[in-house]
């Protein structure tokens, strides 16, 4: 009795076996995703003016429009700084007439974002993160007006260099 | 007395040997019934790699199609799943991208279909019932939310399908 029990056992355990054995089949695969560090500036208009205005009455005028907003999208190395900074490739020219960059100033919102003063020969800190993500901020610039300003349309070209070591 | 008990051991020999036969002829045939193989799958390539695009262009990146080839034998009018399941996250060193951000679209349809992977529960990617012979062939193609928030690395993550019928 106690054999035939085993057998009927042994056979249950055979069909389980079998039956689990031969009804599922596998496969495996690996997905592969590379992201290389990149990093991308916009701006909400390429182009400010500071118009004309009596220095006493505005010493300080508001670049039009008022306000640039700057998205700075960077994917970095986890927990790896990036910083925007602006700097001038010369002083404000009108012909041969200069006026130091150093005129122009802003101040900023949004995170991470900071108020600086333009300057031609070393890169100024627009804004500094840590990893990736997309910032968004505003720059409002004014230039600082004075009676000495010999007349003139004056110019200069800014670059903004987003970048992460 | 003694031709009794006699005949009691030759009776519990004979039951002992019978058992021991359908043991041996048991053991015999298990090896070819579980090789005789009633599902088959085949999985290719063995690894898919999602093009680098940046995020602005293409917010949804699409890996090169996966070929699923499979087959359904002796299965009656019994019902036959094909799943797959993520071993973890898409992993790069401590960085990681969300499971949910992972998709895929499929074809034909049916019996396959679309979905969006776990890691924690099998997820279907076809379905049907009875036999599958001969040979079908799928495509799966995975898909990947593309988003400026990932650490920028080498990613990698372990697929697993199986095909099962109940």
């Amino acid at each position: 009795m106690r054999v035939a029990l085993l057998t009927f056992a042994i056979v249950c355990a055979y069909i389980t076996a079998l039956t689990v054995a031969v009804r599922a089949q596998r496969g495996t695969t690996v997905l592969l995703v590379n992201l290389p560090a990149t990093a991308r500036v916009s701006f909400s208009a390429t182009s400010v003016t500071f118009p004309d205005a009596d220095p006493t009455a505005t010493p300080f005028v508001p670049s039009v429009p008022v306000g640039v907003t700057i998205s700075a999208r960077a994917r970095v190395p986890r927990n790896s700084q990036i910083t925007l900074t602006l700097q001038s490739t010369d002083d404000l020219r009108s012909g041969v007439t200069v006026l130091p960059a150093s005129l122009i100033t802003w101040t900023a919102s949004g995170a991470g974002f900071a108020g600086g003063t333009l300057s031609r020969t070393t890169p100024q800190l627009v804004g500094r993160w840590t990893g990736s993500g997309v910032r968004t901020g505003t720059q409002n610039f004014r230039f600082e007006n004075r009676w000495t300003h010999p007349t003139g349309i004056y110019s200069a070209t800014l670059v903004y260099t987003l970048s992460s070591p | 007395m003694t031709h009794a008990m006699s005949d009691a051991a030759r009776v519990r020999r004979r039951t002992f040997s019978a058992a021991a036969a359908i043991v041996a002829a048991l053991v015999a045939i298990l090896p070819s019934r579980a090789s005789a193989q009633q599902l088959e799958l085949t999985i290719s390539p063995i690894i898919v790699a999602f093009p680098t695009s940046d995020p602005d262009a293409t917010p949804v990146l699409n890996a090169p199609p996966l070929t699923v080839r499979y087959r359904v034998r002796a299965n009656g009018n019994r019902p036959w799943t094909l799943t797959v399941l993520a071993s973890g996250t898409l992993t790069s060193g401590l960085s990681t991208i969300p499971v949910a951000n992972e998709t895929w679209i499929a074809a034909p349809s049916p019996p396959f279909r679309a979905g969006t992977m776990s890691t924690t529960q099998a997820q279907t990617v076809a379905a049907g019932t009875g036999n599958v012979n001969p040979m079908q062939t799928g495509t799966v193609t995975f898909r990947l939310t593309n988003s400026w928030t990932y650490d920028a690395g080498t990613y990698l993550q372990v697929l697993t399908f199986t095909l099962s019928a109940p």
